[in-house]
């Protein structure tokens, strides 16, 4: 004797594999959750991305990707499972189950499969976490801040995750017994949703449209801002990137229905038209996997380019030491740093030591307006609209060891060499103020300097430099040391040292950001009533190890091993939330090809029998079943990987028109890490496609 | 017992609505065994989703008893389907993961009114239906004749009054064919229970009460046996279809 909840536990148990693979797939997002959380919550990393960083802001956003991710694969996976037992519903109905009585059974074992799967992941999370944290500190960094410390704090955030996966388990359950059209619940499991006869040129028309929506996507905002004068709102840009959504969507459609080569149409006419049968269902699944893995890879691109780049300038630098200061401050001079050198053992070979001058500069500043359309902008030149540091031409020869030309009443501005500074750099002067006297005088500007230390200064002639400064307070006036040592790459020490010399002997009225400019204050408090850097906290001496103090105070120190060493321990700490994610996106990508294509197999075993069965060899069906499998895996894994990777370089020549030096080698280190994980996501595909021929038997 | 008044049903596919049942009209006496015929695609298995209200239909009524079945609330209606409706799909549907035994068991079970009784009852149609050797065997291992019979047993297990069958002999031997009809037949007189079944066998409609001929969404004919024996139902049968060809 049987009642109804032993049975349905009989059912259960025959179809084991099937809550398997939905608690896996709920257990693995929230233990990957958990673990991300942990480590980007963790006061060792809050350290090294202070509140309200860029820094900070971007691992926010990566954070929004992943969590995107887990989200779409644990739906994915509880769909795939729901609607495998939709017969079953479908004939209780059918046989006069109440609603109730299968919502009964089935809040039953769906809080069994929640409450385990995501409280194991909670759990499991945090050992996990420290796992690859410990790793990476073996193989990669391990600095005396890289210590993972945990803050408990971080349940609410996975207890928010988690409620999501048990809405949404609950949710799609309940959909799944509502229906009222029972017979529509039962066929459910077996429904195709054959693609309509595509037309052939859906292939042509969605690439022009992928093509023509990336490019209008990425180019309006200018467009507005450059040609229109006029800021959109937040959100709008991105609507014109939907034709490049739906332009990614045709494709696929085509290739899934049509196929693009046409001379094979007979060869592969089965695996076509399975594949057909298939339907919609497949297409969707394909254009999320497109988006996964184009994510996935952007977020993996971001370390390699940025740290492609900065460590080839770094070695690039002129100078082992190059250090600035506002000419009132108590900074260690020539002696106290020899001394100090001495102390570590480190020999200076050489040193050069100028003043430098602030000075007011003309120029063009778009002028915000508010109009019935938003914001608007237009250009509008001041005589006295900012200031920019001068140098004598003798300072500059001093420091660089170069012999340059610079006739009376001539200023040359100081580019950098890779000319990745283009849009940061002042522009042109042709008028300089000296704000104390309020004296004016013009000049004529004449081909640039390159020098990646001084650049955004600017050099005028000895006498010229003589007259302007004339009656400047100290305060308006600073200093740049240049100097060299021997075995730089030992210094590490001294580097910290001298740095550290230099953060506490600075007052706080320097402690202003990069971008703070004492003109420009009062030319926007004049326009709009306020200066957008006094909204925001200045740099603090505490947080003098956070990269974004390093990255943003104005008179940071540039000691290229400091730098390095900087470097590759923040870029470390990204480097490892990136992995993080993409491992994320590419597990989400292989869970919804996996099943799919399991899910063809199994729906496809009849099709396979009845071609054998018609004499078809076994060759053949291997290249029927292959060609299926390739379809799903490959196709959206090779167009999210090939759109990411020019998108990606449209960005890095559209920046600044062209691709500096620096961007093409990231790009070609992004290249080789393309490589690596196709290399990966291929075994994945040998192996899925070996378990297909298995469930086929072929 | 049955009556269907002006039924109306269509399908929407994309934008295209195909209009399948088109004022379709019967009456179904307690205690008739009647048989739904008519070419494929005519819309019988339509007919009888519709009459289960497994399918929502459109407009019309369907009322059994004095009772309106579409405005029944879920719980009255599943009541009705486990107590009162014995269901015959066209494509059996069995679980995979229940034993023949257990399929036939499950109205009891789903109604929680197992009992040796019942137990008692699922032997004997096991027995009439000679699928005794094969009950403890999984759908997937039977064949279609087997499954069909198991379907059968499944749906006159729970002794329904009203038995909605889609076409539960189409793929038996005469023998089990006429298994199925006895088992009917014998539901009939001992429960005075009114059975549709759809039909493309002259042979099993020959044994109905009244056999109702589909013909593009509404009855075309209504076919009583009156006091003609067998065979000569069946003859009439043929030609009266051989008609609706010539038409
Ligand atoms: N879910 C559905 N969606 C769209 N059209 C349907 C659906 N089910 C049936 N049809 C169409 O409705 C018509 C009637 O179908 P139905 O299954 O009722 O025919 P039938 O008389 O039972 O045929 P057969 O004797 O072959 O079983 C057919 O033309 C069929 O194509
Ligand atoms: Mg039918």
């Amino acid at each position: 004797m049987m009642s109804f909840s032993a049975l349905y536990s009989k059912l259960r148990k025959k179809n084991i594999g099937q809550y398997t693979l939905l608690s896996c797939c709920c257990f693995f997002s929230v233990m990957l959750i958990t673990s991300y959380i942990f480590m980007m919550r963790s006061p060792t990393i809050l350290d090294v991305l202070p509140e309200g960083g860029d820094s900070r802001k971007q691992v926010m956003m990566i954070f929004v990707l992943a969590v995107i991710g887990c989200a779409v694969f644990t739906t994915y996976a509880a769909g795939l499972f729901f609607r495998q037992k939709s017969k079953e519903t479908g004939v209780f109905l059918a046989l006069g189950a109440s609603k109730k009585q299968l919502k009964s059974e089935l809040w039953k074992e769906l809080s069994i499969i929640s409450i385990i799967s995501c409280g194991l992941g909670a759990i499991l999370g945090i050992p996990l976490a420290y796992i690859i944290w410990s790793i990476f500190r073996l193989f990669i960094v391990d600095t005396e801040e890289m210590a993972l410390n945990f803050d408990i704090n971080s349940y609410s955030y996975i207890i928010i995750f988690s409620i999501y996966v048990i809405f949404m388990l609950f949710i799609m359950g309940y959909k799944s017994i509502m229906k009222t059209n029972i017979i529509d619940i039962i066929k459910q499991t077996h429904s195709a949703e054959p693609v309509h006869s595509v037309p052939k040129w859906f292939g042509l028309v969605g690439i022009i449209l992928l093509i023509l929506g990336g490019f209008c996507g990425y180019i309006a905002p200018s467009i507005f801002i450059l040609g229109l004068h006029w800021y959109p709102p937040e959100g709008l840009t991105a609507i014109f990137y939907i034709p490049a959504l739906i332009g990614l969507y045709m494709i696929l459609l085509h290739t899934v229905s049509n196929g693009w080569n046409k001379r094979k149409k007979y060869k592969d006419i089965i695996s076509v038209s399975m594949m057909k049968f298939q339907g919609r269902q497949t297409v969707r699944n394909m254009l999320v996997m497109t988006l996964l893995i184009a994510g996935a890879y952007f977020g993996s691109f971001y370390t390699p380019m940025l740290g492609t780049g900065a460590i080839m300038s770094f070695d690039d630098r002129p100078i082992d030491y190059a250090y600035h200061f506002r000419a009132d401050q108590n900074i260690p001079k020539k002696d106290e740093v020899f001394k100090l050198a001495d102390k570590y053992n480190v020999k200076i070979t050489s040193w050069a030591d100028v003043p430098m001058a602030r000075l007011g500069v003309d120029g063009e500043m778009s002028v915000e307006k508010e109009t019935s359309l938003g914001t608007t902008w237009e250009s509008v030149y001041y005589n006295l609209l900012q200031s920019q540091i001068f140098l004598s031409k003798s300072s500059y020869e001093a420091l660089t060891g170069e012999d340059i030309n610079i006739n009376s009443g001539e200023i040359a501005g100081i580019m950098d060499t890779s000319g990745d500074g283009q849009g940061v750099f002042g522009g042109d002067v042709t008028l300089v103020t000296n704000t104390i006297t309020g004296e004016s005088w013009s000049f004529k500007p004449i081909e640039h300097l390159c020098n990646d230390i001084l650049f955004g200064r600017y050099v005028v002639s000895d006498e010229d430099y003589q007259k302007i400064i004339t009656g400047l307070p100290l305060d308006w006036q600073e200093r740049m040391v240049f100097f060299n040592v021997e075995n730089d790459e030992q210094t590490y020490d001294f580097a910290k040292a001298l740095f550290n010399e230099i953060v506490d002997h600075s007052g706080k009225e320097v402690a202003v950001y990069d971008s703070f400019d004492p003109i420009l204050k009062q030319v926007h408090e004049e326009l709009y009533g306020y200066y957008f850097l006094d909204e925001q906290e200045p740099p603090n001496y505490d947080n003098r190890n956070s990269s974004d103090f390093r990255m943003y105070w104005q008179y940071m120190p540039q000691f290229r091993v400091l730098d390095k060493a900087d470097f590759i321990k923040t870029t470390a700490v990204f480097l490892m939330l990136f992995i993080f994610i993409s491992i994320i996106c590419f597990v989400a990508v292989i869970v919804i090809a996996f099943t799919r294509c399991i899910t063809i197999a199994i729906s496809n075993k009849k099709v396979y029998d009845d071609l054998r069965h018609l004499g078809a060899s076994n060759n053949y069906l291997n290249n029927c079943a292959r060609s299926q499998v390739k379809k799903v895996f490959l196709v959206p894994i090779i167009t999210g990987t090939s759109l990411i990777y020019i998108f990606y370089s449209m960005i890095m020549f559209f920046n600044d028109n062209r691709l500096t030096f620096y961007e093409i080698a990231g790009l070609l280190v992004c290249l080789v890490l393309i490589a690596i994980i196709s290399f990966v996501l291929y075994l994945i595909y040998r192996l899925t496609l070996r378990k297909v021929l298995n469930i086929l038997k072929i | 017992m049955l009556t269907v008044k002006n039924l109306h049903k269509s399908y929407k596919v994309g934008k295209t609505k195909y209009e399948v049942l088109k004022g379709v009209s019967l009456e179904v006496n307690k205690g008739e065994f009647i048989a739904v015929m008519g070419s494929s695609g005519s819309g019988k298995t339509t007919l009888l989703n519709c009459i289960s209200c497994y399918i929502p239909s459109d407009d019309g009524s369907i009322l059994l008893g004095d009772i309106e079945l579409a405005k029944l609330d879920e719980k009255s209606l599943s009541k009705i389907r486990n107590e009162k409706l014995g269901f015959v799909f066209q494509d059996f549907l069995l679980l995979d993961g229940l034993t023949v035994r257990e399929n036939i068991l499950l109205p009891a079970i789903i109604g929680g009114k197992i009992n040796n009784q019942i137990e008692i009852r699922a032997e004997q149609l096991c027995d009439i239906f000679g699928i005794k050797s094969i009950q403890n065997k999984y759908p997937a291992d039977i064949s279609g004749g087997e499954k069909q019979r198991t379907a059968v047993a499944r749906a006159i297990i729970n002794n329904p009054l009203l038995i909605l069958a889609d076409e539960p002999t189409g793929n038996l031997d005469s023998k089990s064919s006429r298994a199925v009809i006895s088992s009917f037949e014998q539901a009939k007189k001992s429960l005075g229970a009114t059975i549709l079944m759809v039909t493309h066998d002259s042979f099993a409609a020959s044994f109905c009460d009244k056999v109702i001929v589909l013909k593009d969404g509404t009855v075309w004919r209504t076919l009583e046996k009156g006091t003609m024996n067998r065979l000569d139902f069946q003859d009439h049968l043929l030609s009266a279809i051989s008609d609706m060809g010539k038409e």
